[in-house]
């Protein structure tokens, strides 16, 4: 299973994007995530998760899925996330930040 | 005069002068109208001061925080509080002194900021209410660090209060041309408070946004650059900066809202060639009509077009048509390859009784019933 995460937004604007390979991270990484995930039910969330526009400056968000039965993608921002998904994100987020080198 | 009738004649003469007063006005905008009035309204009450309250989240996400700075109180130890309790001061300095503006609603409304929001939270938000602060990447390795804290430039802290007055004004929305627009009058007036706090002319400044944000570890000068848009970073992990400075470049995506913060580079980039145009200091012409424009001219909806057409239709009814501030607004845009056209002045939205300005005769009591 591959995720990818992708960030914009944010004061400075900027991209970061990271594909993550389930089979080549630590197991300890892999198996949090999958945890996550099915926690979430990843799949029956919907495509887009924006509120009504108030704010500026905050982070967008895409975390897309992919493993054998096709691909899954998700977006939503810092003002919409729901609860259940932010420890997801956090943690995508988290791992992108201290592998971009 | 008038003002005087509708606060002390009779029914009649009130509303006769109300409907003058209106009438006269729409030629002017009803916003403006009700901006003046507010004004005087506050002039008249309690003086205009600022009342700035900093507040910590000590790295977690419930706002606003545990208070640790009020307005008047003297320096903490923390330089993220002070920063943000400063820099929100010279904001509302600037934007009192040159554009007659009290706080971000101008109604005098208290300025709040949160510092030290999340752990390694690499960014700064105007999240409707208030101003947000994270503290960077200071949770990685010094080798992996690329932001500091986002108190650490003044212009930044501009760039988050305008986005509280666009709310109260133009309300830009926040996706597509509109949005850079916004996203643009934010990093304009963040500009010019750095500009105002260092006693810099349009010539002397750097017009670079966010200088000193990044550490040393990035190749870059700042996070946006209004004089040489595309140019302030060009660095092997953050990549390049994706800024266009011309219509011919601007990046259509889906992302960062529509790329607010990318196409914002095209009308940064308008105001530094006008502003330079007419020399002297930013703030005091450019700055002038930029303002006018987001207070009493532009609207939800508004593209770059628009802003084009009205800060030159602005700039034409303050500094005359043909003037030499007129023609360095016109360049500015030119120089971005918009051409700014002559518009009519729009008269403001008026619902036979039930405008702004009604509404605020009405809740001022100085209307019967209707």
């Amino acid at each position: 299973m591959r995720i990818h995460f992708e960030r914009t937004g944010g004061f400075a604007g900027m991209s970061m994007a990271t594909t993550f390979d389930l089979d080549d991270l630590p197991e300890d990484e892999a198996d949090h995530l999958k945890s996550l995930l099915d926690d979430l039910d990843f799949d029956d969330l919907p495509e887009k998760i924006v509120s009504s526009p108030s704010g500026a400056d905050r982070f967008s968000y895409t975390i897309a899925i992919e493993n054998k039965k096709g691909r899954r993608a998700v977006e939503t921002t810092d003002s919409a996330a729901p609860e259940k998904l932010r420890g997801l994100i956090n943690l995508l987020n988290q791992m992108s930040r201290t592998r971009r080198m | 005069m008038l003002g005087e009738i509708i606060a002390k004649g009779s029914d009649n003469q009130r509303s006769r002068a109300m409907q003058t007063l209106s009438l006269s006005e729409q030629a002017r905008g009803q916003r403006r109208a009700l901006t003046d009035i507010s004004h005087m309204l506050t002039a008249m009450s309690a003086s205009a001061e600022k009342t700035r309250t900093i507040y910590d989240a000590r790295e977690g996400t419930t706002l606003p925080g545990t208070l640790v700075r009020k307005e008047g109180d003297p320096p903490v130890a923390d330089p993220a509080a002070n920063e943000a309790y400063d820099g929100c001061g010279f904001t509302y300095d600037l934007y009192k002194n040159f554009f007659g503006r009290n706080s971000l609603d101008g109604n005098g409304m208290h300025i709040d900021s949160t510092v030290h929001y999340q752990k390694g939270y690499d960014n700064a938000f105007w999240d409707g209410k208030q101003m947000v602060y994270g503290d960077g990447d200071e949770d990685l390795p010094e080798a992996q660090r690329l932001f500091n804290r986002f108190t650490i430039s003044v212009d930044i802290i501009g760039h988050e209060l305008t986005h509280g007055i666009t709310q109260y004004e133009a309300n830009l929305a926040y996706f597509a041309q509109s949005g850079a627009l916004n996203e643009s009058m934010s990093d304009v007036f963040g500009s010019l408070v750095k500009q105002y706090q260092r006693g810099q002319s349009a010539a002397e400044a750097d017009w670079i946004i966010g200088e000193g944000l990044f550490t040393s570890n990035v190749k870059g000068v700042g996070i946006r650059s209004m004089k040489a848009p595309g140019t302030a970073y060009d660095d092997p992990v953050i990549g390049k900066d994706p800024q266009p400075g011309h219509m011919k470049d601007y990046v259509s995506t889906t992302q960062d809202n529509g790329g607010v913060h990318i196409n914002s580079g095209i009308p940064n980039h308008a105001f530094y060639v006008a502003a330079l145009e007419i020399g002297g200091n930013a703030w005091e012409k450019a700055g002038q009509v930029w303002y006018i424009a987001l207070r009493d001219n532009l609207k939800g909806t508004s593209d770059f077009q628009d802003a084009a057409n009205q800060t030159f239709l602005i700039a034409g009814q303050k500094f005359g048509v043909g003037s030499l501030e007129q023609k360095a607004v016109a360049k500015g845009w030119a120089e971005v390859g918009i051409t700014a056209v002559s518009v009519p002045v729009t008269p403001p939205v008026t619902n036979g009784g039930s405008g702004c300005l009604t509404a605020v005769f009405r809740g001022l009591g100085l209307l019967r019933n209707g």
